[in-house]
């Protein structure tokens, strides 16, 4: 059985005062700004939130990834969007944290840990999502420098990242297969720009766009472990990092559809009763809350197993799937529930629906999560 | 100048879900099962003064409270906000304590626990809301005080100004070290408890101590040691059987200028002076 | 007993007495009736240049007895002095019980001088009587005024409780002969007194328009005004009905209200004519001190909103599309009055 410690009861505790009072109040206009609240980054560094799982010693706070995700759950609670901004920037640490020389620890990771600088990791092209290894991004050495050349699409944090992590062909090995291999791009580097900005159906208070590199050059130093690294890098990445924080996100989505279902049918008096007087509404609480505590097991779960150092990657795709699902039958379940209430703007509902759905192939969609799971399940 | 601080906290269950207390009529006792308790809110802007004292100053900062032993939770909660030590006040026989009995036991145990600069301490709880305990733990340890302090500044070494909150007034004073202030919150805004203090929290000392830790005059605790004891409590009622004033919000307004002239209440006449 | 009699311990402002003070007196006179009591209803007032003044308000509130201390060290309120004198007063004297009005000076005194004199003190008491063995029993409010307790000092003397300014409303206009005023010296207390704070002054805030707690009819907002514009709306309103404008807590923490304009537990206690609460929920905080209101008016967006349990008249509706409304008609209506 599964069970936080008091410190993990307690930091989820502090956690949810921060964002019930710097997030919480706010999450619904900066949805419908389509702003980012970049802004709240130095704080949310100081709080510990973004730098949870980094090294004191590299300026983080030392935890594990349990209590990684309960900030993200509690973030996600409220604000999907400002939750995915510092998961994707997590990926970019998480990707200099387990691969990059100690130099680059060094220089990168304080002032990411602490939200000083934003980080991101540029992997998915036009030709490479789900298939990532048909990236057709170049990195070509000449003249003692790397010249990275292609576009990235769909990356979190496009346009506000200080550090951009890439993966790009650097060649092919004897079999003709491409051999891939990860940079570090600092934000000004000449050539290196973001595109355009996508508008998206949720998730709106993130960033979300597309980066690209004209002839940009690279010292050798810059790049992330060795020449042919890349698919490892990436995978293990998104797999542990992305998938896990997506997990924990789509989590707090579920919460939130939880209880705004409770505390509707509290409220909301039909023909002179409160609305969970009706049976088929309990029903929809009692789905919602199965929903939430399957996803929530799941994760922590998968997580602890993680922070144990144990093989996880079919538990975090189980997580994921089960929560980005569950989010969204129970956000769809609620907005039902709430009659011509569900669909108005004032009420979270809807945008809890829309930032799941936009959640949904981030971390891996749930085809790919399915994949995973098979593969896994019927190796034994 | 290396400051020496105390702050004392108290457990409250907290004040957002009072409208779920109930009374038990047979025991005449006040129901809070299942509301959780919190550092009383004004405390923990007792606790950010000291804090930033000794974020300028040096020095140490130890919270104290008198309370039953599930009150550690909100003692790491203070540790994890930045004290660097915890005393949990606890035995059956500090029950039932009026505000003399809770402030002599609090400042027995300060006594114990070291020479203290300076004692903050909330202007008022949530919940018993007497805020006699300031005055009364000043008074134990014989030191002076100031009640409802908005601001205050070092003026000397040994010497603080400090504002403080009077009816419509502000009051302004000298007051010397050691002292003990009771800060209202104005004061500042505390700081919100971070990751990294929630887990250096549990590698701080918490040390609970007993009625015979504290070296305490056994008439002068608890429900034994208070002069004043409760007799019936209630919830009164304030229900009003209310009329809904109902239509466009131009009838509505119509409407209540009716019921405002009928209880007598006209425009203000343009008197002199009056308004704009 | 030889603790006998009640005291009232009054308060000096800058412009006089305080009211509570009086609101003390009355209480006082009633309880003493009530006990069939013998010793005098004996108001204690310090402060500075206490001319005769001073002595006819008390009088004239129903002091029977009056001990004036006098003395430019208690120009301002200090509390180690003011114990101090009030300490060897009580002990020489020996009351049997003690009433201070719940104010600043109030709520910290009341406490020192119960440590001092090692006995009980009610605090914001609500209400008082005097139960059938003749002790005090004194109604104090908790939990922010969702619970009132019922608070004794059985084995102790004198019995001490602070009240809330307000709360007993009635002052009474006492036709008075003449009444016993002493001058009570405190040369020898002062000679021994070690003060260790100094107190330099008192800046009082600005008022405009009505006090509060002297207006009959009060335009309360809450969180719900929502913004500074509509909150001087608000105030509009106000003015146009000659009344004063009260808050809850939020809009003192968003800026746009006044400190001394907060209505509830940690505010004023007020009962006004009239109570105009907008966009206000209703938390036991707010309500413990509007609740002796003539009539309440409600208006809330929220048909739900606990606010409108103890209200007269509920409206629910936009505060911010009602308030021009109202100002408006109002407007008009007080032409039609003057042509
Ligand atoms: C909000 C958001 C944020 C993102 N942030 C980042 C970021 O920060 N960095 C980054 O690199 N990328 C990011 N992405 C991109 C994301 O990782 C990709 O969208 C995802 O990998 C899917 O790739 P694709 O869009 O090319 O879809 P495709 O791979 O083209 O998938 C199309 C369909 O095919 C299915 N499919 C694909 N492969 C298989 C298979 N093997 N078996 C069965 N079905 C399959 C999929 O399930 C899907 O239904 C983000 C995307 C979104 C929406
Ligand atoms: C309905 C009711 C009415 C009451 N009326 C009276 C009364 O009239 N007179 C009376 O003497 N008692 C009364 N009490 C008892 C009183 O509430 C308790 O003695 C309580 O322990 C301390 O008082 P307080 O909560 O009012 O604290 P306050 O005096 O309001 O607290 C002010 C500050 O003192 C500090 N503090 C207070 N208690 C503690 C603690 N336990 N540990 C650490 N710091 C602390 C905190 O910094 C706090 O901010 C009443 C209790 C109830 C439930
Ligand atoms: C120790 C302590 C002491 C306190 N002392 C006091 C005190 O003395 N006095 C006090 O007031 N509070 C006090 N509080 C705070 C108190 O608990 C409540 O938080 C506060 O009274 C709530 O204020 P509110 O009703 O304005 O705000 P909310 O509770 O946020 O309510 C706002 C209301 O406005 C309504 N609304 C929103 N928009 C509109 C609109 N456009 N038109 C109409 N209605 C609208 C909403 O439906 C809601 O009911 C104290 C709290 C503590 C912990």
């Amino acid at each position: 059985m599964f069970t936080f410690t008091e410190e993990q009861e307690m930091l989820r505790k502090v956690i949810r005062e921060f964002v019930e009072a710097e997030v919480a109040p706010k999450a619904q206009e900066w949805d419908e700004a389509n702003h980012c609240p970049v802004e709240l980054f130095p704080m949310l560094g100081e709080m510990g939130i973004v730098g949870t799982f980094v090294p004191e010693e590299y300026g983080g706070a030392g935890l594990g990834f349990v209590e990684r995700s309960i900030c993200l759950e509690e973030l996600a609670r409220h604000s999907a969007g400002l939750a995915i901004t510092v998961m994707a920037h997590q990926l970019c640490m998480g990707g200099i944290l387990n691969f990059g020389s100690e130099e680059q620890k060094k220089k990168y990771l304080p002032d990411l840990a602490t939200g000083k600088k934003i980080g991101s990791l540029s992997l998915t092209e036009a030709t490479g999502g789900s298939n990532f290894m048909g990236q057709k991004s170049t990195g070509e050495y000449k003249d003692w420098q790397w010249v990275i050349n292609g576009r990235k699409c769909f990356i979190t944090n496009s346009h506000l990242a200080d550090v951009d992590l890439w993966t790009v062909i650097t060649g092919q090995n004897e079999k003709g297969k491409p051999i891939m291999t990860a940079f570090i791009i600092d934000k000004d580097t000449p050539g290196h720009t973001a595109g355009r900005t996508e508008h998206k159906l949720g998730l709106c208070s993130s960033n979300t766009g597309d980066v690209s590199c004209v002839n940009v050059k690279l010292s050798p130093q810059q790049m992330l472990s060795q020449e042919g690294d890349g698919p490892k890098i990436a995978l293990s990445t998104i797999q542990e990092v992305g998938r896990a924080g997506m997990s924990a996100i789509c989590l707090g989505i579920l919460r939130g559809c939880l209880e705004e279902s409770v505390k509707f049918s509290n409220e909301r008096i039909i023909y002179g009763k409160p609305l969970n007087k009706l049976m088929n509404i309990q029903f929809t609480i009692a789905e919602n809350k199965l929903d939430y505590e399957s996803a929530k097991l799941l994760t922590y779960r998968a997580a602890s197993m993680k922070d144990k150092g144990l093989l996880c990657a079919c538990e975090f795709a189980l997580a994921k799937y089960a929560g980005n699902e569950g989010a969204i039958r129970a956000a769809k379940r609620t907005i039902d529930m709430m009659g011509g209430y569900g669909v108005i703007n004032e009420y979270p509902i809807g945008r809890f629906l829309r930032d799941t759905l936009a959640g949904s192939t981030a971390g891996g969609t749930s085809d790919i999560l399915k994949v995973v799971i098979a593969a896994e399940t019927l190796k034994r | 100048m290396k400051l020496n601080i105390a702050v004392c906290i108290k457990s409250v269950p907290d004040p957002e879900w009072y409208e779920k207390i109930t009374i038990d009529i047979k025991t005449k006792t006040i129901t809070r099962k299942g509301i959780p308790s919190i550092i009383n809110p004004v405390d923990k802007n007792a606790l950010e003064a000291a804090l930033q004292l000794k974020e300028q100053f040096g020095g140490k900062v130890t919270v104290v409270c008198m309370a039953p032993p599930g009150a550690t939770n909100e003692l790491y909660e203070a540790m994890a906000m930045g004290a660097d030590e915890a005393a949990l006040l606890s035995d059956l026989a500090f029950a039932g304590a009026d505000t003399l009995a809770t402030s002599y036991t609090l400042a027995q145990g300060l006594n114990k626990l070291g020479k203290f600069d300076l004692v903050l301490t909330g202007t008022e709880s949530a919940d018993g809301a007497t805020a006699q305990v300031p005055a009364q733990l000043a008074e134990w340890l014989k030191i002076p005080h100031l009640w409802n302090v908005k601001e205050f500044t070092f003026a000397t070494e040994q010497e603080l100004h400090a504002k403080v909150k009077m009816d419509d007034a502000v009051g302004e004073y000298v007051i010397q070290l050691p002292a003990l202030l009771a800060v209202s919150r104005e004061i500042n805004k505390p700081r919100y408890t971070t990751a990294m203090g929630v887990m250096k929290a549990r590698k701080k000392t918490l040390t609970i101590l007993n009625k015979n830790d504290i070296d305490v005059n056994k008439s002068l605790i608890g429900q034994v040691g208070s002069p004043t004891w409760s007799g019936d409590i209630s919830i009164p009622s304030l229900a009003r059987k209310g009329q809904e004033l109902i239509g466009t919000p131009e009838e509505i307004a119509t409407q209540l200028i009716a019921k405002l002239r009928a209880a007598g209440i006209n425009p203000a006449k343009r008197r002199e002076g009056d308004g704009k | 007993m030889t603790h006998q009699g009640i005291w009232v311990v009054a308060e000096q402002t800058v412009s006089g007495i305080s009211r509570v003070s009086f609101e003390l007196l009355a209480k006082a006179r009633e309880l003493k009736e009530q006990g069939g009591l013998q010793a005098p209803v004996t108001a204690v007032l310090l402060g500075e240049n206490l001319d005769d003044y001073y002595s006819a308000k008390l009088m004239e509130a129903g002091a029977e007895a009056i001990i004036l201390v006098d003395h430019p060290v208690l120009r301002y309120f200090q509390n180690e002095t003011y114990a101090a004198v009030l300490k060897s007063l009580v002990e020489e004297r020996q009351p049997s019980i003690i009433l201070m009005g719940a104010t600043a000076a109030g709520s910290d005194l009341a406490p020192t001088l119960g440590a001092k004199l090692h006995t009980g003190v009610s605090a914001h008491c609500v209400d008082m009587r005097l139960n059938e063995e003749g002790h005090l029993v004194a109604v104090v409010p908790a939990f922010g005024g969702k619970v009132l307790g019922d608070i004794l000092c059985t084995n102790f003397r004198p019995q001490i409780a602070t009240v809330r300014p307000g709360i007993l409303g009635k002052v009474i206009c006492f036709m008075h002969k003449q009444c016993p005023v002493e001058r009570f010296d405190i040369a020898d207390i002062l000679a021994q007194d070690q003060s260790r704070v100094k107190a330099l002054g008192i800046t009082y805030e600005e008022m405009k328009g009505v006090p509060l707690e002297e207006a009959e009819i009060v335009v309360a907002g809450g969180f719900g005004i929502e913004s500074k514009e509509i909150w001087q709306q608000l105030e509009t309103l106000a003015a146009v009905l000659g009344g004063a404008v009260g808050c809850t807590r939020p809009p003192l923490d968003e800026g746009w209200a006044k400190e001394s304009q907060m209505i509830g537990t940690s505010g004023k206690s007020i009962r006004p004519k009239v109570y105009i609460g907008m966009g206000i929920s209703g938390a036991t905080h707010h309500i413990c001190g509007m609740k002796d209101a003539g009539l309440v008016i409600s208006i809330n967006k929220d048909e739900k909103s606990p606010i409108f349990d103890v209200s007269d008249i509920r409206i629910t509706a936009d505060a911010a599309t009602i308030l021009p409304l109202l100002i408006e008609g109002l407007q008009k209506n007080e032409d039609d009055v003057i042509c």
